[in-house]
């Protein structure tokens, strides 16, 4: 009775039967605070009730799994481009966030999933970036009248 | 830059700033109107019709309207008070729905620290029950809501919003114990209405225009609407008339940010005034089937201070706001 | 027949030019903003109210139709080929659809998608025309407890998109019904898992979240894992076209998803998700392919298409019969009614009968000018694929973002969707099925208002569930789909042991 090598242990599995614990407890918690105010509702406690049970009940089912090592197998992973894409959207957020405007965001955000998927133009990228931003711009800012984030750049047109 | 230069270019401002007092100042303005709510609903509406009178009439040059949608308008008062402080040409669409949307999520800003400029329109709730129902009248409605308010369900808006108090209100005018009310809220799009079609629930409770062409087909009987005595007629019964102390209305109205000047503060008024009187924004109000109730300066000021309070006591009451 | 005679009347109002270019407008409009995720019929004809205003009646009306159908085919197209669901209830679409596209048949997937909307979208007008009073009857009779039980069937087809594990089916499905606990509880005016974070007390937005999941995700699974596995998208392999079994494997799912979509979207409270998930559990369940879904089965584009197009129509129902607004655009299309003083309602087929045939006509017309429109542009819309990759990514990225950002200008909404991303990342890399996220966001937020007004109706008495034939029937319905599968295995056990 020896454990064979497939049947390790899986690291990450336990990871997300703990991260599931958490999320029942979260839900939990947070439907201790609430109140029942109508005599007739059943109350907006019940189902935050049924989904923290059901989350811990899959926790430990998934936990389960990941002790006798039944995940399937994943590949190797490379984080660059990760950080390359949600860089970009992190520099979309902040500008918005600023008042920068979206389409500076909306250039960079471009550039680096295009620079996330082997492209080496990052500049070329920008520009086409910037493009799509103005054409939309004007295709839903100012035919629709929808409120776009604007900043320095939407002010030009 | 010489100072010959720098004479120049002061005289030539002053005689711009004056140029702009001599031709009407209003028609220079450049309004923003944010709606703090999603495109399509009715601020946003209103916001978007404000923008057509204002601009067709020449009351103002150009007018701008964003939406700052969430939270029944938390989010857009939010960014009203904090970033547009002390801004004379923005304007904010709010209504009755904002003051207890405003106490039941706790909002850390509240309508006293805008400046209040008018009141535009308003919608009155109506109470209807299925063509089928043995309730014929208000008073066998609040007849039956005081013998049990259990077994009388109402089918409304979502908890805590104009439906909902107003519901509170007539069972407590009624003699009942408004925290008893037996109130179920639906959301948007019809569903309260198809609920009370299909004789789900006893009682029915929202702005009239939603139940105008079922009470004309005869599926629904209209009990009363929440408008003052003198306005009942013999097609839309009031209420009040009916001797239930009970008067509501959905307003709609426009405020500024906290911090502008009273000039600018009377340049907005001034716009308003001339907005509500024109052609234009009659005519909108018409196509529209809205209510002109205008009412500007301080008489809106006092009207919705008054307003806080009362919705503060009902929402106590239900329990939506804790004291 | 008299029903025919005034939708001749009406073809005649809608066919002329003048109609018939509002309808264009419409067509193309609409599916331009259907491309964009956020983006979607209901914005744009609120956006274009007030420059309609000016334009007669009839020919603002036929233009929203328009809108209507297109923002439909729009919103199919971007799900099959870049994965990203223009609205909710192209979701299942782009299961399936995506799939076949990355298998180089992306051609026959938008065809299928196509036909399928035209065929469900002209039975489902027909029946607007001819059952709409019927129906309504139906439809109003519909009380809290009945739309819970019809919940209860649509979670059990649920576990048609777990995958091959169902704890971690169950485990996705129940991150979608944790996501549906977030904000504003309708039925008590309290917040539940918002944080104070007045953003979060609108609940989270089913397009935020599938565009987060679907669209933002796989860029990320795809771009970490370029080193290993070069992902070659083939824009086209075999026939642009449809072929003999494409047809032979369409047509019915096309005509079960229009019995799905019609009768539901009618309800005041069906939606068009709920029919696209029972037609995409059907097809799954019907196939004689079973082994092609999860690698691109046509049935499973042909019935969800079907079902929204249908469910398009079907919300006509009570728009046009009780003035009953059950969609977002059909309240746009009300308020744009109420623009021209029309009410619809009881009255208006009696007051304005011009008018509503007009508008079915209409439907018929937008919906063939579609079809003429979209199947020559297939062969353009698969080119898209052909953009080399970086681009293609970078390209999806912007379009999601800009649908986010312009349906809701706050950066908050755009954390959201970065996080949801990473979250559909994750599960990518995990193994975890994405679809049932989306479905218990959706449905779990319904089930549970549902249940809480049919227990506040009753006093709180659950009898009433089963004293309500239409709940009975459907529970019976539920019960029955869940056991079955447990039955049969079982008896195919038994009849092994026998043998």
């Amino acid at each position: 009775m020896t454990t064979s090598p497939k049947r390790r242990i899986d690291v990450a599995g336990l990871v997300i039967a703990l991260i599931l614990i958490g999320l029942a407890g979260l839900v939990w918690w947070d439907m201790t605070k609430l109140q029942i105010l109508s005599p007739y509702d059943l109350g907006p406690k019940v189902m935050p009730i049924v989904v923290s049970v059901g989350l811990t009940l899959l926790a430990i089912g998934n936990g389960i799994g990941a002790l006798r090592g039944d995940l399937p197998p994943r590949d190797s992973l490379d984080w660059k481009p990760i950080i390359l894409i949600l860089g970009g959207l992190a520099c979309l957020i902040a500008l918005v966030a600023v008042g920068g405007g979206f389409m500076i965001g909306t250039a960079i955000l471009f550039a680096t999933t295009s620079a996330a998927f082997g492209r080496r133009a990052f500049l070329t990228d920008l520009l086409i970036g910037a493009v799509i931003a103005v054409f939309i711009y004007l295709l839903f800012g100012k035919l629709l009248t929808l409120s776009l984030p604007a900043g320095p750049l939407e002010h030009l047109f | 830059m010489s100072h010959f230069r720098k004479g120049l270019w002061r005289s030539a401002l002053a005689a711009a700033a004056v140029a702009g007092f001599v031709t009407s100042a209003a028609a220079q303005m450049e309004l923003k109107i944010m709606a703090p709510a999603a495109p399509g609903g009715g601020w946003d509406q209103t916001a978007r019709s404000m923008q057509q009178a204002l601009t067709q009439a020449g009351i103002a040059k150009s007018v701008q309207v964003a939406n700052v949608p969430g939270a029944g308008g938390s989010i857009g008062i939010a960014q009203l008070v904090n970033n547009s402080k002390g801004d004379g040409n923005q304007l904010m669409v709010m209504g009755y729905v904002m003051v207890g949307a405003l106490l039941t999520n706790k909002s850390p800003v509240t309508l006293d620290q805008t400046t209040p400029i008018a009141r535009l329109t308003s919608e009155y709730e109506a109470i209807v029950v299925p063509a089928s129902s043995p309730i014929k009248s208000v008073k066998e409605l609040a007849d039956a809501i005081k013998a049990d308010p259990a077994k009388v369900t109402w089918a409304g808006g979502s908890a805590g919003g104009v439906d909902h108090i107003a519901a509170a209100l007539f069972a407590k005018a009624a003699g009942a114990d408004p925290t008893k009310i037996n109130y179920i809220p639906f959301s948007g799009g019809g569903e309260a209405l198809a609920a009370i079609l299909g004789g789900k629930v006893t009682a029915g409770i929202s702005g009239y225009g939603e139940f105008e062409s079922q009470v004309k087909a005869g599926k629904l009987r209209l009990l009363g609407l929440t408008s003052p005595a003198d306005k009942a007629t013999a097609d839309l019964p009031s209420i009040k008339a009916q001797g239930l102390d009970l008067e509501i209305a959905n307003w709609r109205a426009v405020v500024a940010p906290p911090g502008i000047s009273a000039d600018q503060k009377k340049a907005l008024m001034d716009a308003m005034d001339k907005m509500a009187k024109s052609k234009e924004w009659q005519e909108i109000l018409k196509a529209k089937g809205w209510e002109d109730s205008y009412m500007s300066g301080d008489a809106f000021a006092k009207n919705l201070a008054d307003e806080q309070g009362r919705t503060k006591d009902v929402l106590t009451a239900v329990g939506l706001v804790k004291s | 027949m008299e029903a025919f005679t005034s939708l001749a009347s009406g073809l005649s109002v809608a066919i002329q030019p003048m109609n018939l270019l509002f309808a264009l407008i419409g067509v193309l409009l609409g599916t331009a903003v259907g491309v964009l995720p956020g983006i979607g019929p209901a914005l744009t004809v609120a956006l274009l109210l007030p420059i309609t205003f000016k334009l007669d009646p009839a020919g603002s009306i036929i233009m929203f139709a328009g809108i209507y159908y297109g923002g439909m085919y729009g919103g199919s197209t971007t799900a099959i080929l870049i994965n990203t669901p223009g609205e909710s209830a192209s979701m299942a679409t782009a299961l399936e659809g995506n799939l076949m596209a990355k298998a180089g048949r992306g051609g026959p997937a938008l065809a299928t998608s196509a036909i399928g909307s035209f065929v469900a979208g002209t039975i489902a007008t027909l029946g607007l025309t001819l059952l709409a009073p019927y129906l309504v009857e139906v439809a109003v009779s519909f009380g809290p407890e009945d739309y819970f039980a019809l919940m209860c069937v649509a979670f059990v087809t649920v576990s048609a998109t777990f995958g091959d594990s169902p704890v971690r089916g169950l485990s996705s499905l129940f991150i979608g019904l944790l996501l549906g606990l977030v904000g504003i509880d309708i039925l008590s005016g309290q917040s539940r898992l918002s944080f104070g974070i007045p953003e979060l007390y609108d609940n989270i937005e089913v397009t935020t979240l599938a565009v987060g999941l679907f669209a933002v995700g796989e860029a990320l699974y795809v771009a970490s894992r370029r080193h290993i596995h070069e992902e070659k998208l083939e824009a086209v392999r075999g026939s642009l076209w449809m072929t003999k079994e494409d047809w032979k494997r369409s047509w019915k799912p096309w005509l079960r998803g229009t019995l799905y979509g019609f009768p539901i979207g009618a309800l005041p409270a069906g939606g068009a998700e709920i029919p696209t998930f029972l037609s995409y559990a059907t097809e799954k369940k019907l196939t004689k392919y079973p082994e092609d879904f999860g690698k691109g089965a046509i049935e499973g584009v042909a019935g969800p298409e079907a079902a929204n197009n249908a469910s398009a129509a079907g919300t006509l129902v009570p728009l046009l019969t009780l003035g009953l607004p059950t969609s977002a655009t059909a309240a746009m299309m009300l308020a744009g009614f109420q623009q021209y003083g029309l009410n619809p309602g009881p009255l208006l087929f009696a007051e304005q009968p011009n008018l509503v045939w007009g508008l079915i006509a209409s439907l018929f017309i937008a919906n063939t000018m579609l079809l003429v429109l979209n199947l020559p542009l297939v062969g353009l819309w698969v080119k898209l694929l052909a953009i080399p990759q970086p681009w293609l990514y970078a390209g999806i990225l912007v379009f999601a973002t800009m649908g986010t950002i312009a349906a809701n200008p706050s950066p908050v909404e755009l954390i959201m969707l970065a996080v949801f991303g990473v979250l559909g990342f994750l599960m990518r890399r995990f193994d975890f099925p994405i679809a049932p996220v989306v479905v218990g966001l959706i449905l779990g937020p319904i089930a549970e208002s549902q249940l809480r007004r049919a227990l506040s109706i009753s006093l709180g008495d659950p009898m009433v569930l089963l004293q309500s034939p239409i709940s009975a029937t459907l529970l019976g319905i539920a019960v029955i789909a869940l056991v079955l599968p447990f039955v049969l295995k079982g008896m195919g056990r038994f009849k092994a042991v026998e043998d």
